[in-house]
């Protein structure tokens, strides 16, 4: 099941970065629109710069225990 | 011609009614039936200005009907329906009445065509939607209710006083475009932006809708926001301002969401996310930004009830609502049809294709990129990603599959499908979802302006599977580091929590030790004074006896004093002592000045009336 899945996302990720190749914006508006499957390689990162980023700051400054406001 | 009346009554009406209506199904059609002629009534009401009521020398315009304000009726209407399906069950009747005011001052809100009448409304909102937080009756609630309710005070008190500068600058009471700039319009922009809950204004929201009750929660998620949204747009378009603080509240409740455990709070955080992209477009003031702006409003009340739903029967059949606590207990085989609906809401978030997300989100985010707003762009697209992987991803992972953390017991937990009524409030939800997703010309019709825009172009669609789909990559090689930790996170409403404890303690404390010592000493010296003061005539006679004796007593103190004098002496040292063992008793002392001060009260207010009345 696991398995399965697994190639299911592999196969949709692979088809939309190849449909992304030929599908590209009419109208693109920055430079980094024209970069090949750029949503993908922003999706990725970002999602990892995100997760990184917020478990960071958490760990270190917002985290607290759950009775921080109850004593 | 029906004759239409103010939605906001015909709700109002409905509160008024309601707890009259003892049979239980009757009072459960009726609560259906409410939303039902209030949408009709919608439905005939024409555009223009009406209702105009003149008060004080001011006009009170409760029907300024544009495609703007319609747009927002439409879909505060169809909430109130959804919502009050999902609530059906519920017997508190002091809930629907809460519900009922709420709705019906959202929507006076929305119609109001002077600053009076949205005042009056936006507080009776602020005043009923805390009873929803109450009516969860523990200390949490209580507690972050009375949080909810002075933050919402004080951006009503910054309203008014912006009002009040605003009506004696321009003389104009009428609710539209307002220029910003100034005094008057800040502090107003203020109290908007508070019930928009921009940080640093924000903490009441992922503090108290967690905390209301579970059906509560739903329509809190609908109004509030959603309202100060509609607000904005009508008299705020434009403000550049407004540009970066949504495009930084949308990644404000994107990192806070990461860390949170409480599955309503987590969710609380992506209302800030989404609110974000609104208020950003509000800031861009384009045809299209507004538009995308209205669009979204739409699209994010029916997707965020639906999410809301969802968690809020997870909390219904379980009594939990922590991720450490619900993770890995598999709650997916119990609850099914529950989990498929709250993915229909986690996709319509995650603006996936065919789902209302990507038609309205979208034209935000296009809209940035028509007017070349490079950081703004990056910044809304980067909180796409953060949107589903939380509401999407980690959230459903944790609540309906997840693992246990190694080493952790896993007890059963009894689980099933939520009510009847949860479930059919839930499928309507995620029906209008998918519907305005896949039609999205339905929606597009009802916009302020005319659309441009067409969401089902292939590189869009591609692009946005491309984004989506990678996040879920990521997300797989995270899986395990994002489990729920049982923490809270500090946020903004540290600045009046930790003060606030500090100014109590100082308060029962010092303040209170203070106060006792002092009225300890002050009521002393009346009761002495009152004593003595009874007989004031007699009073200098014993005084000087009583030296007298003293002298007498100490001069014959080797021969001694007679045994009459003695025992006079002994009785006025008893007098002396009882008099200064009176303490000073509140209640003889008080009690007859209360009364004639209340009745001279009462006898003014009387007479004030009656000259009032007779003065016209």
């Amino acid at each position: 099941m696991v398995k399965a899945l697994k190639y299911i996302f592999l196969i949709c990720a692979g088809v939309s970065i190849l449909l992304g190749l030929f599908f590209r914006p009419e109208h693109p508006h920055f430079w980094w629109e024209k970069i090949p499957a750029f949503d993908a390689i922003f999706g990725f990162l970002g999602c990892i710069l995100i997760v990184v980023g917020s478990k960071a700051l958490g760990h270190h400054w917002l985290q607290k225990d759950e009775d921080y406001y109850s004593d | 011609m029906i004759d239409t009346q103010p939605p906001a009554f015909i709700f109002i009406a409905g509160a008024i009614l309601l707890p009259f209506l003892r049979e239980r199904r009757l009072r459960r059609v009726f609560q259906l039936l409410i939303p039902v002629i209030a949408f009709i009534d919608l439905l005939y009401m024409p555009e223009g200005t009406y209702w105009i009521y003149n008060f004080l020398g001011y006009d009170l315009i409760l029907g300024k009907v544009d495609k703007l304000s319609m747009c927002f009726g439409y879909v505060f209407v169809i909430m109130a329906f959804l919502g009050m399906v999902y609530a059906l069950h519920v017997r508190d009747t002091g809930q629907h009445v809460a519900a009922f005011l709420y709705m019906g001052s959202t929507l006076g809100v929305t119609f109001a065509g002077d600053i009076f009448t949205l005042f009056v409304f936006w507080e009776i909102m602020a005043i009923s939607s805390v009873f929803l937080i109450w009516y969860q009756r523990d200390m949490a609630a209580l507690a972050a209710g009375f949080r909810y309710i002075m933050v919402h005070i004080f951006g009503g008190c910054s309203l008014l006083a912006g009002i009040i500068i605003y009506v004696s600058n321009t003389g104009s009471t009428h609710f539209g475009f307002i220029e910003y700039g100034g005094l008057a319009s800040q502090l107003m922009l203020l109290g908007f932006i508070i019930n928009a809950a921009v940080p640093p204004f924000h903490a009441w929201l992922s503090d108290a809708y967690p905390e209301a009750t579970v059906t509560g929660s739903v329509f809190l998620t609908a109004f509030t926001t959603k309202s100060a949204v509609y607000v904005l747009l009508r008299a705020f378009p434009g403000v550049e301002l407004l540009v970066w603080l949504g495009a930084i509240m949308a990644i404000y409740g994107v990192v806070y969401a990461v860390l949170e455990n409480d599955i309503r709070r987590l969710l609380a955080y992506h209302i800030i996310s989404q609110v974000g992209y609104m208020v950003c477009g509000v800031g861009l003031g384009t045809e299209m930004a507004m538009n995308g702006t209205t669009a979204h409003a739409f699209s994010h009340i029916l997707y965020k009830a639906l999410l809301f739903m969802g968690v809020g029967a997870v909390i219904q059949v379980t009594g939990r609502r922590k991720l450490t606590e619900l993770q890995g207990r598999n709650l997916y085989k119990q609850m099914p049809i529950c989990l498929s609906l709250y993915m229909i809401g986690a996709f319509s978030i995650s603006a996936v294709p065919l789902f209302n997300g990507f038609v309205s989100k979208t034209m935000v985010v296009a809209a940035a990129g028509e007017l070349h707003r490079p950081i703004i762009h990056l910044l809304l697209h980067l909180a796409s990603i953060g949107t589903f992987l939380h509401t999407g991803l980690k959230l459903p992972y944790g609540t309906w599959f997840g693992r246990v953390p190694e080493g952790e017991k896993v007890e059963e937990i009894e689980a099933s499908e939520p009510p009847l009524n949860m479930l059919v409030a839930m499928g309507m939800a995620a029906f209008l979802c998918i519907f305005t997703g896949i039609y999205p010309k339905i929606l597009y019709n009802i916009l302020p302006y005319p659309v441009h825009y067409h969401p089902y172009t292939t590189s869009n669609v591609v692009a946005m599977m491309q984004l989506l789909l990678l996040t879920a990559g990521a997300f797989w090689l995270y899986i395990d580091k994002l489990g729920g930790e049982a923490t809270i996170s500090v946020d903004t409403d540290w600045f009046y929590r930790k003060p606030g404890m500090l100014f109590l303690w100082f308060v029962s404390h010092p303040l209170q030790n203070l106060r006792v010592g002092l009225q300890h000493l002050l009521s002393r010296t009346v009761a002495n004074v009152a004593s003595l003061s009874k007989n004031p005539i007699l009073l200098p006679e014993i005084a000087i006896r009583y030296i007298h004796l003293r002298i007498i007593n100490r001069f014959y103190h080797i021969f001694g004093l007679a045994e009459d004098k003695v025992e006079e002496l002994k009785e006025l040292e008893s007098r002396y002592d009882a008099i200064r063992k009176i303490t000073y008793d509140k209640d003889v002392y008080r009690r007859p000045i209360g009364l004639g001060v209340l009745l001279a009260i009462v006898l003014l207010f009387l007479y004030g009336l009656v000259y009032f009345f007779t003065s016209r």
